[in-house]
């Protein structure tokens, strides 16, 4: 089989459709199948909240049963975390660390390759959950029922093979984020430019340096929790058996210490993205370029000291208690530097009222909501009542959906035309936005009134009468609009792309090196390796500054370079890249066949780990490149 | 081949697949810190027997803990002999490093029948449920460092590891290195520190 | 500025008004309409310490984001802006000053949190509450019949997979009297939470946590577990009765006569096997 694949593989780079997509391992190749593949899951994962909404628009509905509604909110939160914002954050990081860094690919090219399809045979291993329960067509679903959070011992006494289905998705869609983030964090070390000194890096950069380190760090956590969720329910260990002295909350403080720094891993690259943005749109410099990038790391470290202020209410005595109460506090410092500081990039500039824009500044005003509503629940007496209630679900929503989704919207918007060659609509854009922005709000503020006057989470139903009714018929309301915002969003792509109208290499006034080539780049990103100068190189090749401060054009610079670039030399002959490689996606098949062995029955686990094992030895006696 | 990073300067002055290999072991202590401190969070705390000091052969472990430290000086030597160019000693010294890795494991696989025998299984007790889980990932870590010695001894035989690719030994060894002092703290915590 | 604080503040309570309008008294969990003392310290560090604080930053921030929008949008032949690059006084202070006043809340959260968990008095009455897939059973160790077995009211526990029926399980109190709650579960987390009385506290299987709360008004007051349990979470409900205290002693006394066979408030006892 090995020598088949490597003779298939010898025909090198005549790799044609499907194929060149399955053994590519071209970073923007991968990164716009991250894209495609997490905004699939999103649909997913949207069509799951709607569901919800529906059945919560008025009381004692019965659109879902219990165990179903159970099974989707589970599915939504983790789709919606490890499948959505996740894999939407990998594929800008694939789509541009190596052409912000002025490098022509990552430093493991088949790594990312791997880690891709590890995340696609994870997310679809974690979806197939929903066809274990029966027939799916009668509404008997099999997906798992104990939230994304899995608490023990709810997750060790549900029945079936959801959960299973659950740990193990997780168990290996962690592979694949801890692959990329190997990945990324070496590439940024190791692979800049000449001149690309770390403080020269676009904020971007380092919001995927940060999260990198974050990732590999938190990962290793919920991989040991996931094992001994899974040793307790298929060997009968007893982690968090309390019969035999396990502790539940040993779960929840495992589950948490991941969990925490997992929420700035969501919200991080999003930054990053509005930190580019903002100062594009506003022709202006990032302000306190030191202080955005030193407050990102102060939130990476604090986000390791907060965890149990989820777990306020189990019990852990007043000394614990106030301890996080306290970092918890603290944490809002570095966070509104931040804020501050895309204020003032804001101030005084010359803002060209884009789509990209407005997603970048509607990240800003929900993201302030996001931030008050943290705090707010940071105080630990007051948050007895809050928590686990809807104000808990109005905050997270704020902050992944207000936040980090706006913010990765703002960046499809932004560098759309960079990998398609073609411009995003504006009008639909506006609309689209308008859409979100107002549907958004309709549904999840409401949502801090309900929880304000009682409401808990995780409820399938509620009886008439809590004087919860109208709220909740609201929030139904503004889910379905941010639905037809979607639908506008995915009508504008196909539009825009029939369209064709032509972007260029540089249609925003770019300040970082990904503007400086051709759109889309060739796959060698750069013809000549660049040489940097400054933090915002590309935007210093076009404009020097006189004496007041205000920029002026240089003639000749920057710009018209990439278009002769681009007609010069056609293909870049000369430019050996990375060979395209099968063995990334054999060694990816092998895991979740491993998985589904240990579900049901050893003898499956072999074909894994033989496949496993072709994939490996295969990649690492193939030579990178001919 | 100017994407090969052997070829390009690189930031840190770090070959790429070195300092992947860094924080791949960066990584991996979060795994092994958490497991330990499982392993250390229910010590104590198992409701029936059979408990740890009705088990544990300390002078047994030892003498396999001792096995584990001298094959990471036969890892250390392989490596010397890889740089000098001494086919002939990589061979003989990447052999003993695997046999010793052997060793230890199949005096893990005793250790662990024996204590089966006693009663002790995953299920008994948290004594066992965290001892076997963290033992058994640490097996596991070795038995995947044999393989890559085994897979990086044909290769050596078949003169597929020349002098120039030094690395390949070098990254087997820092990973080798970092499951043998793992050991080293599983055994002075779980065997040797008895409360 | 004031007065868009104060319509802000309008449109919040308005619609806190609306949202209540008509709530049914036994379902209503409304945590701005306290009636125990310590859901309404809780109301009043929420809304004086942070929800307060925060309304004003989130009107002058969006305010700021919204002038700052419209102001310096980009006009036709407009030259570009000079190039700002950053201003380190600005930094200082927007670190110091919100720190100094997020610091300023560690006041409240320290002082509530010591406040919320002190033990419970010595004369207060004594309540062990077990969480059970679905329902929660009561127990008063301190009222026992002749043969001194405590009193204890069972609820009706939940089967997975049927929907619950029947009124919830009552928890019979004296008004304004501190009642000190011992909280265990048989199988999952639960949480027991009284909203109009008292936050929440999670009901972990394998330890006891406890609490007090009081009732200061005569009524009933509706509970629900808050933390997802499984399959019926969202009907494990409860109510407290807050009674006066020869209502309270009556009520003791007509389920003591019983021989201590304690009933569920749904009528059939159903009973819970749970270790002693």
């Amino acid at each position: 089989m090995v020598g088949a694949l490597r003779r298939l593989r010898q025909e090198g780079e005549s790799y044609q459709g499907v194929w060149s997509w399955l053994t590519t391992v071209d970073h923007k190749r991968i990164g716009i199948m991250y894209g495609v593949t997490a905004f699939l899951f999103f649909l997913m994962g949207g069509i799951e909240a709607l569901l919800l909404r529906i059945q919560l628009s008025s009381p004692n509905n019965a659109v879902l049963d219990p165990d179903q509604y159970n099974r989707i909110f589970t599915m939504h939160g983790t789709t919606m975390i490890f499948l959505v914002v996740m894999p939407l954050s990998a594929a800008f990081f694939n789509l541009l660390i190596p052409l912000m860094i002025g490098a022509r690919d990552v430093a493991f090219p088949r790594l990312n390759a791997f880690s891709f399809w590890v995340f696609l045979g994870g997310g679809l291993f974690m979806n197939a959950s929903f066809f274990t329960g029966g027939n799916i067509l009668k509404g008997e679903l099999g997906a798992p029922d104990a939230g994304w959070f899995g608490y023990a011992p709810l997750s060790l006494q549900s029945a079936g093979t959801g959960i299973d289905f659950w740990a193990f998705g997780l168990l290996i869609l962690g592979v694949a984020s801890m692959a990329s983030g190997f990945n990324f964090i070496v590439t940024i070390f190791n692979m800049r430019a000449p001149g690309m000194t770390l403080l020269r890096m676009p904020l971007f950069v380092w919001m995927t340096l940060v999260t990198s380190f974050l990732i590999i760090f938190a990962m290793p956590i919920i991989t040991v929790a996931l094992f001994q969720l899974l040793f307790d329910r298929l060997y009968g260990a007893n982690f968090f058996n309390f019969e035999a002295g396990g502790q539940p909350l040993l779960w929840q403080h495992m589950f948490w210490l991941f969990g925490h720094p997992e929420v700035y891993i969501l919200i991080l690259p999003a930054m990053g993205i509005v930190s580019e943005v903002l100062p594009t749109f506003s022709r202006k410099p990032l302000f306190g370029y030191p202080f955005v990038v030193i407050s990102g790391l102060a939130i990476a470290f604090m986000s390791w000291g907060v965890w149990a202020h989820h777990m306020y209410t189990t019990g852990l005595g007043p000394i614990a208690n106030s301890a996080f109460g306290v970092s918890t506090i603290l944490i809002a410092v570095p966070t509104g530097i931040k804020i501050f500081n895309w204020l003032a990039t804001l101030w005084g500039g010359a803002i060209s009222l884009k789509t990209p824009l407005f997603f970048a500044v509607g990240f800003i005003s929900m993201f302030v909501i996001g931030g008050l509503t943290g705090v707010i629940h940071s105080i630990v007496p007051s948050d007895y009542q809050q928590q686990d209630t809807y104000f808990v679900v109005a905050h997270l929503h704020q902050v992944l959906l207000g936040g980090a989704m706006f913010g990765l919207f703002a960046g499809i918007y932004y560098w759309f035309p960079k990998f398609t060659g073609r411009l995003l609509h504006e009008g639909w854009g506006q609309l689209h936005f308008w859409l979100m922005f107002i549907g958004f709000n309709i549904t999840f503020q409401p949502m801090m009134i309900l929880g304000l006057l009682g409401m808990p989470r995780r409820i399938y139903s509620y009886p008439e009468g809590a004087g919860w009714e109208w709220w909740n018929a609201v929030a139904t309301v503004g889910a379905l609009l941010i639905g037809v915002s979607i639908l506008v969003f995915m009508f504008n792509v196909v539009l825009s792309l029939r369209r064709n109208d032509q972007a260029g290499p540089d249609p925003w006034d770019g300040r970082t090196l990904e503007w400086a080539i051709p759109s889309p780049p060739p796959a060698y990103n750069f013809r000549e390796i660049p040489t940097v100068r400054a933090r915002d190189d590309f935007w210093h090749q076009k404009y020097e500054e006189d004496e007041t401060g205000r920029p002026v054009p240089i003639v000749g610079g920057g710009a018209q370079e990439p278009e002769e670039e681009e007609h010069a030399e056609g293909e870049g002959h000369g430019i050996h890249m990375p060979s395209p490689s099968f063995f990334p996606l054999i060694a990816a098949i092998g895991l979740p066949i491993i998985a589904t062995g240990l579900i049901y029955d050893a003898a499956i686990v072999a074909v894994g780990v033989a496949v496993l094992v072709v994939g490996i030895y295969g990649w690492a006696l193939e030579p990178a490149s001919e | 081949m100017s994407h090969t990073p052997a070829a390009l300067e690189t930031g840190t002055g770090l070959d790429n697949r070195k300092l992947l290999m860094w924080l791949f072991l960066a990584s991996e202590c979060l795994l092994f810190g958490s497991l330990i401190g499982a392993y250390l969070l229910y010590r104590g705390q198992s409701v029936v027997g059979p408990y740890p000091e009705d088990l544990f052969d300390i002078p047994f472990t030892s003498v396999s803990a001792f096995v584990l430290l001298m094959s990471s000086v036969t890892m250390v030597l392989a490596l010397a002999a890889i740089q000098r160019g001494d086919q002939r000693g990589l061979r003989i010294w990447l052999l003993s490093t695997a046999l010793l890795g052997l060793l230890f494991l199949s005096g893990q696989a005793f250790e662990f029948t024996e204590f089966n025998h006693e009663g002790l299984s995953l299920s008994s007790n948290l004594f066992g449920t965290t001892f076997f889980v963290l033992t058994g990932f640490h097996g596991a870590h070795v038995t995947v460092g044999v393989l890559i010695l085994l897979s990086l001894l044909v290769m050596a035989w078949r003169g597929r590891l020349t002098q120039s690719q030094s690395l390949n030994i070098e990254l087997a060894g820092l990973y080798w290195h970092f499951v043998d002092v793992v050991w080293i703290v599983i055994f002075t915590l779980i065997y040797l520190i008895q409360p | 500025m004031r007065r868009l604080v104060s319509v802000a503040l309008l449109i919040a309570l308005v619609g806190l008004l609306i949202g209540c309008a008509g709530a049914d008294p036994d379902l209503d969990q409304n945590t701005f309409a306290p009636e125990g003392d310590v859901a309404r310290m809780q109301r009043d560090i929420l809304i004086v310490w942070v929800l307060g604080p925060a309304a004003v930053i989130f009107v002058v921030m969006q305010a700021l984001l919204i002038y700052a929008v419209i102001r310096f949008r980009r006009k036709k032949g407009q030259e570009l802006p000079r190039q700002v690059h950053g201003n380190n006084r600005l930094e200082y202070a927007w670190t110091i000053a919100p720190a100094i006043l997020l610091l300023m809340l560690i006041v409240p959260t320290v002082a509530g949190v010591i406040e919320l968990g002190r033990d419970a008095a010595d004369d207060a009455l004594r309540v062990r509450v077990v969480g059970q897939q679905f329902s929660w059973t009561f127990q008063y160790p301190d009222l026992t019949d002749a043969e001194g077995k405590p009193l204890t009211v069972f609820g009706l526990p939940g089967e997975v997979g049927k929907p619950s029926t029947g009124r919830p399980a009552e928890l019979h109190i004296p008004v304004d009297r501190e009642i000190g709650v011992t909280l265990e579960s048989v199988d999952v987390i639960h949480s027991f939470w009284v909203p109009k009385l008292a936050g929440k506290l999670d009901v972990v299987p394998g330890r006891t946590n406890s609490m007090w709360f009081n009732a200061t008004k005569i009524g009933s007051y509706s509970g629900q577990c808050a933390e997802f349990c499984g399959f019926q979470h969202a009907d494990m409900r409860l109510i407290v009765v807050a009674e006066s205290e020869e209502d309270f002693e009556a009520w003791v006394a007509d389920q003591l006569e019983g021989g201590g066979a304690a009933r569920s408030g749904a009528g059939e006892p159903a009973l819970v096997s749970y270790g002693e």
